[in-house]
């Protein structure tokens, strides 16, 4: 369904986004995880073909999406495939509603814009999709306005909406970090269940270990804008090659006997402006050797599970 | 082990303001709220979004005033201490909050924001002020050499750690520490917990962990309270011990795991927290209870207890 190899992105002269690499089939959860600043919404940007908006381009690499190539993508055509076939969920509902509309007419307008419904056909999909997302009374809820609703309702408004037009792929970034943990647990347990239902594809940006675990089939870790490790949830748990994402599992409390404590990772994350040179991971590496400070390693692809570390595998 | 902090019948209530056409309504933010915090021990405190877990902190420093209750701090009674006492004694209970970006002055460097306990408390730093800073910024794993920088030049989880050397300044016992981690990275948050750690075992701390991320208080925390609606609903006094009140099970039936070999179908807890104002009479959790039976309709339950630790529930399980 999507396919994203080497892409790469710059702002004027910055470069923050580079050698992601990562694929989604329709009914899989693919997790993107990765500390603040990592890359993650920058790279479902990319996808939305929304970085011209922020004067950013693509300056590498390739994005395709069911056969169709998105990065050299004129605008009117993109224009139709977002919202359309592809759906976005933000982290703050507040960005996809209208604070003045009635909820009913904004999800109705989805339905109409791309899928060519009359009014009354749009009202009955929409009534349909906030009853499967049990929402209660959807019929009077779409004669409500944005304010007159909970936080983790107007989740699933958006959620609703991003819907609408009966999408192929969602991509959801950071769906549920606003949000109250039962709350969470009810909008992520939905998400799941409509990519069992639906056949979606789902693209899940977060930087919580726990939903990865709990939902993802598959995941790509991000590290200082690269695309590090990605594989089968499992595999990344319990059997992670790249020194970075073995140390981000040691900071999950999970697994832990009497006496154990977590492990932390010294230093800092660095930011664009002061990327270093070789793998950007080889200040803070225990492995690292001299090659690390000079080259930057490829990822390397074996079966379902991908790597770029020189020294990929055995512990420290 | 003596009781650093105790709590008896503590309640706060908001009221809003009534208008030609609305009645004045009462909402109970913390609703007779009793408990114990030995010294040494790490209390945790979790619970949802508005369950009253920042308003209890709040009244624990006594930063609001409680609307009924009493707090003993080391044995003295809180309540009856004037506020030149209290300034005194509030040295040594200290607060750490959940943002680290709105905690410190944006306008101060990091060497200001660490020395802003003495200037309130109008005492002199001992060694000076600069020697101070050093000591703490040390103390708090940042190098000393970012005493001058200000807050938007260093990052989050030093921002924490700036927060926790600020509330150390004055050599409290007590850390309260409401939501600490709540806006980092997990790489972060492990450092900080770690730093947590090492602080309580060197200086012997006592903390009130508030958080609601039930899988790092279960790492974390001796003890952990769970509060709904305002209340105490249970208690347990150790980490491994299996819960009995409805709420806190369903709690933890829709707290994701952070291991996906321990992969469960989620049962989350539909319906949402009812309004904290103008509470119906019996227990809070009645409507969205599976155990509910009559009694709960009319009665609230109070903390009593059962298999050993205190529960809040005519029917615990
Ligand atoms: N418009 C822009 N111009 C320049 N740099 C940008 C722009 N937008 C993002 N960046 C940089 O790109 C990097 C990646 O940002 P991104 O928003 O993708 O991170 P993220 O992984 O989503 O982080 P978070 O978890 O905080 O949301 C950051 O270092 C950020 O500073
Ligand atoms: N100064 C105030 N005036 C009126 N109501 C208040 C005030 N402070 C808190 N409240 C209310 O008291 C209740 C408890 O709030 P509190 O901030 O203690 O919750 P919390 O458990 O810390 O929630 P969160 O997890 O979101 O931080 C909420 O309903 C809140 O709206
Ligand atoms: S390439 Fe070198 S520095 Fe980078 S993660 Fe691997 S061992 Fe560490
Ligand atoms: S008192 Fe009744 S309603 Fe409340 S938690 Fe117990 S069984 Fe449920
Ligand atoms: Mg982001
Ligand atoms: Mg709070």
């Amino acid at each position: 369904m999507l396919e994203v190899k080497d892409l790469a992105v710059a702002f004027g002269s910055v470069a923050p986004l580079s050698g992601v690499t990562f694929s989604l089939a329709k009914g899989e959860t693919l997790g993107i995880v990765g500390e603040s600043g990592s890359g993650k919404s920058l790279t479902a940007m990319s996808i939305m073909g929304l970085l011209s908006m922020s004067d950013g381009r693509v300056t590498a690499g390739s994005i395709v999406f069911d056969g169709q190539e998105l990065t050299t993508l004129a605008e009117p055509a993109y224009c139709k495939l977002r919202g359309g076939r592809i759906g976005l969920i933000t982290q703050n509902p507040m960005t996809s509603l209208d604070p003045l509309k009635k909820i009913g007419t904004q999800v109705d307008s989805v339905a109409i814009l791309h899928l060519g419904m009359s009014k009354k056909a749009a009202r009955a999909n929409t009534v349909d999709i906030l009853a499967t997302l049990r929402i209660p009374e959807p019929a009077l809820i779409c004669e409500r306005y944005p304010h007159q609703m909970s936080g983790g309702m107007k989740q699933r408004i958006v959620i609703a909406m991003a819907l609408a037009a009966d999408p192929d792929l969602l991509i959801a970034d950071e769906p549920t970090t606003a949000l109250d943990v039962t709350v969470q647990a009810q909008i992520i347990r939905l998400l799941d269940d409509l990519v069992k239902q639906r056949d979606l594809a789902l693209l899940l940006i977060t930087h919580d270990m726990s939903v990865v675990a709990q939902t993802c089939d598959k995941v790509v870790v991000m590290y200082a804008g690269r695309a590090i490790e990605q594989g089968p949830v499992l595999e990344i748990f319990d059997d992670p090659q790249h020194p970075y994402t073995q140390a981000l599992v040691g900071c999950i409390p999970r697994d832990l006997g009497d006496g154990e404590k977590l492990t932390s990772i010294p230093g800092t994350v660095p930011t664009v402006l002061n990327y270093p040179s070789g793998c950007k991971f080889h200040p803070r590496c225990a492995r690292n050797q001299d090659i690390c400070t000079t080259e930057q390693p490829e990822l390397v692809r074996n079966g379902d599970s991908a790597v770029a570390c020189h020294f990929a595998g055995a512990s420290t | 082990m003596s009781n650093l902090l105790e709590v008896s019948n503590l309640s706060k209530t908001f009221s809003s303001s009534g208008g030609p056409f609305r009645r004045a309504r009462t909402m109970h933010a913390v609703n007779d709220v009793s408990f114990d915090l030995p010294k040494g021990r790490v209390v945790g405190v979790v619970g949802e979004s508005g369950c009253g877990k920042s308003t209890l902190a709040r009244l624990i420093l006594r930063l609001i005033e409680p609307t009924k209750g009493t707090l003993r701090f080391d044995g003295e009674d809180l309540r009856a201490k004037t506020s030149a006492q209290m300034r005194d004694l509030r040295a040594h209970m200290q607060m750490v909050f959940q943002d680290p970006y709105s905690a410190i002055d944006p306008r101060y460097t990091i060497e200001r924001a660490v020395l802003e306990p003495f200037i309130v408390q109008g005492v002199k730093p001992s060694g000076g002020g600069a020697a101070q800073v050093e000591d703490l910024l040390n103390m708090v794993g940042l190098n000393p050499g970012l005493a001058d920088r200000f807050p938007h030049q260093i990052s989050g989880g030093q921002k924490q750690r700036v927060g926790i050397a600020r509330a150390l300044a004055l050599r409290p016992s007590l850390l309260v520490l409401d939501e600490p981690t709540a806006s980092l990275d997990v790489s972060v948050q492990a450092q900080i917990i770690g730093l947590l750690e090492q602080l309580r075992d060197e200086l012997g701390l006592t903390y009130l962990f508030i958080s609601h991320d039930l899988s790092l208080v279960q790492y974390f925390c001796d003890e952990i309270l769970v509060m709904y609606l305002g209340r105490v609903v249970e208690v347990l006094p150790d980490t491994n011990r299996q819960a009995c009140h409805p709420y806190t099970i369903t709690l933890m039936n829709s707290t994701f795991v952070p291991d996906p070999k321990q992969r469960r179908v989620i049962r989350p807890l539909e319906g949402e927290v009812p309004s904290p104002f103008d509470l119906k009479p019996g227990c809070a959790f009645a409507d969205r209870c599976p155990q509910v039976n009559e009694i709960c309709r009319t009665e609230t339950p109070e903390l009593s207890k059962h298999s050993g630790h205190l529960v809040a529930c005519h029917n615990p399980i």
